[in-house]
Parts: structure tokens; sequence; C-alpha cells
């Protein structure tokens, strides 16, 4: 069966903001700004895997610098004493909560893995049979973070042959 | 009061670990739902709140809530969810096997304590 994705730019903002709010920018004095900049350089990603109605990845990246203040900012202490673990499970967590959020807003029957992390670029990570289909990049405090959405091609076919 | 955090993340841990303890409560952290099923078969006292993530590796949340309640030892024990898995049927599952309530990642502090109020393990209005 085929599913049309309803998640859009404006849809992973809004996720975004309420991370932001929640764990890291509490008082709402830096807030993630949208750049729309797709060709920015990140050098950290973290990703989930959905499957089921739906089938594809929510994949979010950032500077190393971003990762070491969320992960600063989410162990309540000094981005300086941020460990490579600590920065991997941050980013774990990060894409778990916004996966899980994409999730809620996909057609019923889809399932959530478990984050995979890998401390280099986005860019060094093929998705082969996937499409990237909505993104959010933006700045934090000047550096580049982003979440974006791949999609099965798969999944993108049996859409176009339904339509 | 006794709280344990049962998340596979450390910094979920934390966060979750600083709330409980502003309200006095005294932590344990277990990583997954079989490490916590281990650590409260050691312990004399059983905490009076569970904070549950559901997907975790080993045993996730679902099945902790399941084999908890199961536990006369357990009974007792107040299990809230909390957790990125927002779907109704999900919510719908979670409560079905027992837990007493469901908090949605990303959560606010004050969020969090409201919903630890409604169940009447801190005093209400703690969060302002």
């Amino acid at each position: 069966m085929s599913v049309d994705v309803v998640v859009n730019e404006d849809d992973l903002a809004e996720m975004v903001e309420q991370v932001w709010v929640s764990y890291l920018d509490p008082e709402g004095v830096s807030p993630l700004v949208p750049t729309g900049d797709e060709a920015q350089t990140t050098e950290v990603h973290s990703s989930v895997s959905i499957t089921g109605s739906w089938t594809g990845h929510v994949v979010y990246a950032s500077s190393t610098a971003a990762a070491r203040r969320a992960a600063a900012a989410f162990l309540a202490m000094e981005d300086g004493e941020v460990s490579q673990d600590d920065l991997s499970d941050v980013l774990g967590e990060l894409a778990n909560i916004v996966g899980g959020n994409v999730k809620a807003m996909l057609p019923p029957g889809c399932f959530l893995s478990l984050p995979q992390v890998v401390l280099a670029p986005e860019a060094t990570t093929i998705y082969p049979s996937a499409e990237r289909i909505t993104g959010l990049y933006g700045t934090w405090d000047g550096e580049p973070v982003s979440v974006s959405m791949w999609q099965s091609r798969s999944d993108l076919k049996k859409e176009e042959d339904t339509e | 009061m006794r709280a344990m955090v049962i998340d596979d993340s450390r910094a979920m841990r934390m966060i979750l670990k600083r709330i409980v303890a502003k309200l006095n409560f005294e932590v344990t952290e277990a990583g997954d739902g079989q490490e916590a099923l281990d650590l409260l078969s050691t312990m004399t006292e059983v905490p009076e709140l569970a904070l549950i993530d559901w997907n975790m590796p080993n045993m996730n949340g679902l099945e902790f809530v399941t084999k908890a309640r199961a536990d006369p030892r357990l009974r007792e024990m107040t299990l809230v969810m909390v957790t990125t898995e927002s779907e109704q049927s999900q919510i719908v599952r979670a409560l079905a096997a027992g837990a007493h309530e469901y908090v949605i990642k990303p959560f606010t502090e004050g969020a969090m304590i409201e919903k630890l109020a409604l169940l009447g393990l801190v005093p209400t209005g703690a969060s302002s």
C-alpha cells in the first residue's frame, strides 16, 4: 500500500523547536535559526530508521561544536568536559526524539529502530536505496545543524505507481 | 521517596534524575528493562516511582511494565512511560499493560513535575 508523507520542513521545525525549548535552550535565548542551506557542512550525525507503512530514515547532523554544546546542555557540564561517549549518547537521543515524533505523523503501523551514531560527516553515510524528501537546515549560535528525512526508493516508486 | 530511571540514554537519565532529585527522590538508574529488574530484585525497598523509556536494547519498556505488573513485589510501584512513542495506539498499549502515566519526549521539567503531581507523588504547584 502506498502512503503520502505529510511531514514537511515546517513540521520538522516545530519538533526541533520543542527539543530546543525542552533541553537545549530552555531560556529561549539561542534557538536554531533556519537558513535553508542544504549545502552546509556537518561533521557528525545520527539516525533512526522507520519501517512499516513508511520506510526510511530520519537524520540529525551538526558540527562537532554544536554536538558538544548539545551534550553539555543535556548532561549539565561544560563543553570541554564532554567525552566522545557523551557526544554519541546525546546525538543518538536527539535522533530518537525527532524520529519518534516524525513517526507519530506517519500512517499507523510504523516501527522505530534504535539510533545509530556516526562521528563523521553525514556525507560519509550513503543511504543507497533512499532519497532525501525534506529537511530543516539551520545554525545554532553560528554552528550548522540539520534534520532530514530520507524515504525508501521502493516506497517512493509505489507512490508514483498509484498516482 | 525513591525513584528508578530506566533509559538507555545516559543523557536522558541525567535529565530525569535532575528533575526527580529536585523533588527529593533518591534515584537509581538502569540502562534497560532487564537491568532494572535485576537491580530491583536486589533491593530491600522497592522505589515508589519508575520512569521508563520504551525503545531500549535487551528489554524494552513495555516488556518491563508487563513484567513489573506481574510481580507482586513491584505492584505498588508507580510506572510512568517516558518515550518518543506518541501514537495513540502505543499509549493505549502501555496503559493496558499497567503503566500509570505517559510522558512524551521532548518534555519540559515543568510538564514532568505536573504529571508527577497528578499522580500524587509531589505537591501540586511544585513546578512553579
